[in-house]
């Protein structure tokens, strides 16, 4: 069985301060545009449009992909309860009498 | 059914960035015959009229700077050279001149016709020359990386040639959407590099399937344990970064990104899988890349069965509409499993992006309605798993 040697390459191939390519660029945008349907809470301040290097990029990439995540867990999290207020009672043509039933529902994230 | 498809569980797909199948594998030609790469005599005229000629001369890094031109209308040249003929007449000979459009730079320009020697890719060349490799996989569109990839995910592009945002539309799901929810569900996953990398398939996919994901740790660790999907996507690392745990080079292979760390990247990859036995004896590992990255390949993409959409001349930017009838440029894929006989030549058959979810969806749900029409008339793949004894004389990768 043959033993293939696969050499690693050298230490000045990393240059994360290399201009973004057309496909990072284009990657970006799209992380934009799902950054924008996030909670507000989670968005970062970041203009996209302003990152003009790899390192820039990955550290936006990276918040934005956090942020998904953490929408999707927020989102799952059991909801708190809570009693909304029950309506004043009316008198109206029809009715037997007696308010309406108050509610209990889920608060917003 | 052979014994070697008896065995399998599970398709693990990795796609790379951006090489032509002559820039990488046109070399082998000279050891293996069969396969359709470069006789050392295909040239390109430059802008001068003089022949640029195909070179045993591409580098790792920091020769295809400017990133060359792949999308729609750059490719359409590379392809068609500016015939205007009817019906037009596609020669593969304007690849120097695309080049040259972007520098300005005769002498620069002829680069994009240089290609790697076999010893250059000992990872690549080994998996080529080892199991399968096709001489006819293509990308599925002549244009850029995202609609690309959209057909490994979806079988389809709806519509995009460009890499703008698209959005799915019923009633095409993705290949995951499909194993997961079938009855009984399978398990299917995209595994990115890490966070900072993370996926192409953010505006679809993870924005609302997040659980879909995982990092390449993860995968590596699931190979270990094993408990892979039955389908596994995997992604490159698209940049080069650093994390809590240091520098992270990229390893996409697209320029001009270093192409000795996509080898290292595709060495692990299968190494993560060979090192488990059950794995290896039941994994078939689908190495491909989305396309050819403005880089010079001889073969004429052929013409295909359209999937239903077209492109406006607006968005095609060439003054012509485009029906999603001819694939894009030539690419390198390679299939890995020790039930594949050695040296295994793929040819006559034409395969493209749409012929993954195809073989996935055929291998696991059977009969699926809701494809694309591209998807559904695409060659499959697993038949290539011939075999009824697997081989014990696969190579091993040693990561310096």
């Amino acid at each position: 069985m043959a033993v293939i040697q696969v050499p690693r390459p050298p230490k000045e191939a990393m240059n994360p301060d290399r201009p973004v390519s057309t496909l990072l660029r284009a990657q970006l945008l799209h992380f934009h545009a799902v950054e924008k349907n996030l909670p507000t809470r989670l968005r970062t301040k970041t203009y996209v449009h302003a990152i003009k290097t790899e390192r820039e990029a990955a550290d936006y990439i990276r918040q934005v992909t956090e942020a998904v995540f953490k929408a999707h867990a927020g989102s799952a999290a059991p909801k708190s309860r809570r009693r909304t207020r029950k309506p004043p009672a009316q008198d109206t043509p029809g009715d037997q009498g007696g308010a309406a039933a108050g509610t209990d529902s889920s608060s917003t994230p | 059914m052979p014994v070697g498809l008896d065995h399998l569980k599970h398709i693990v797909v990795l796609m790379m960035e951006n090489r032509s199948f002559d820039h990488m594998l046109g070399a082998l030609k000279a050891r293996d015959p069969r396969i359709d790469g470069l006789t050392g005599n295909e040239t390109n005229p430059d802008t001068q009229g003089e022949p640029a000629k195909v070179q045993p001369l591409a580098e790792f890094q920091s020769q295809l700077d400017p990133d060359p031109d792949h999308h729609f209308p750059a490719v359409d040249l590379q392809i068609f050279n500016d015939d205007n003929s009817n019906p037009r007449l596609a020669s593969m000979q304007g690849f120097v001149k695309s080049y040259f459009n972007q520098q300005r730079d005769v002498r620069h320009s002829h680069k994009i016709m240089y290609y790697f020697p076999p010893e250059k890719l000992p990872v690549l060349t080994t998996l080529a020359t080892e199991f399968a490799v096709f001489n006819r996989w293509f990308a599925s569109i002549p244009g850029p990386t995202v609609c690309n990839r959209a057909f490994a995910h979806y079988g389809t592009s709806f519509g995009q040639v460009s890499m703008d945002i698209f959005y799915i539309k019923e009633p095409y799901k993705s290949v995951y959407e499909r194993l997961i929810g079938a009855n009984p569900p399978h398990t299917a996953k995209i595994y990115y590099y890490d966070q900072s990398s993370s996926t192409i398939e953010i505006v679809n996919l993870l924005q609302h399937q997040p659980q879909l994901f995982a990092t390449y740790d993860q995968f590596l660790d699931d190979c270990k344990k094993g408990i892979l999907p039955d389908y596994s996507f995997v992604e490159p690392n698209y940049t080069d970064h650093t994390t809590g745990s240091g520098e992270e080079l990229a390893s996409d292979q697209h320029p001009d990104h270093n192409v000795q760390a996509g080898e290292v990247f595709t060495a692990s990859v299968y190494n993560a899988i060979k090192q488990n036995d059950d794995l290896w004896q039941s994994t078939a590992l689908l190495i491909a890349y989305d396309e050819h990255g403005g880089i010079y390949d001889h073969v004429v993409p052929p013409a295909c069965m359209p999937d239903g959409f077209v492109a406006s001349p607006n968005d095609t930017l060439t003054g012509r509409e485009f029906r999603f009838d001819r694939l894009g440029v030539r690419v390198p894929a390679v299939l890995v499993s020790p039930w594949i006989p050695k040296g295994t030549v793929v040819d006559g058959r034409v395969f493209e992006h749409a012929s993954i979810p195809n073989t996935a969806t055929k291998f696991f749900l059977g009969d699926y309605a809701p494809r694309s029409p591209r998807e559904a008339n695409s060659e499959t793949f697993l038949d290539l798993l011939s075999l009824n004894v697997m081989r014990t004389d696969c190579p091993d990768f040693n990561i310096g």
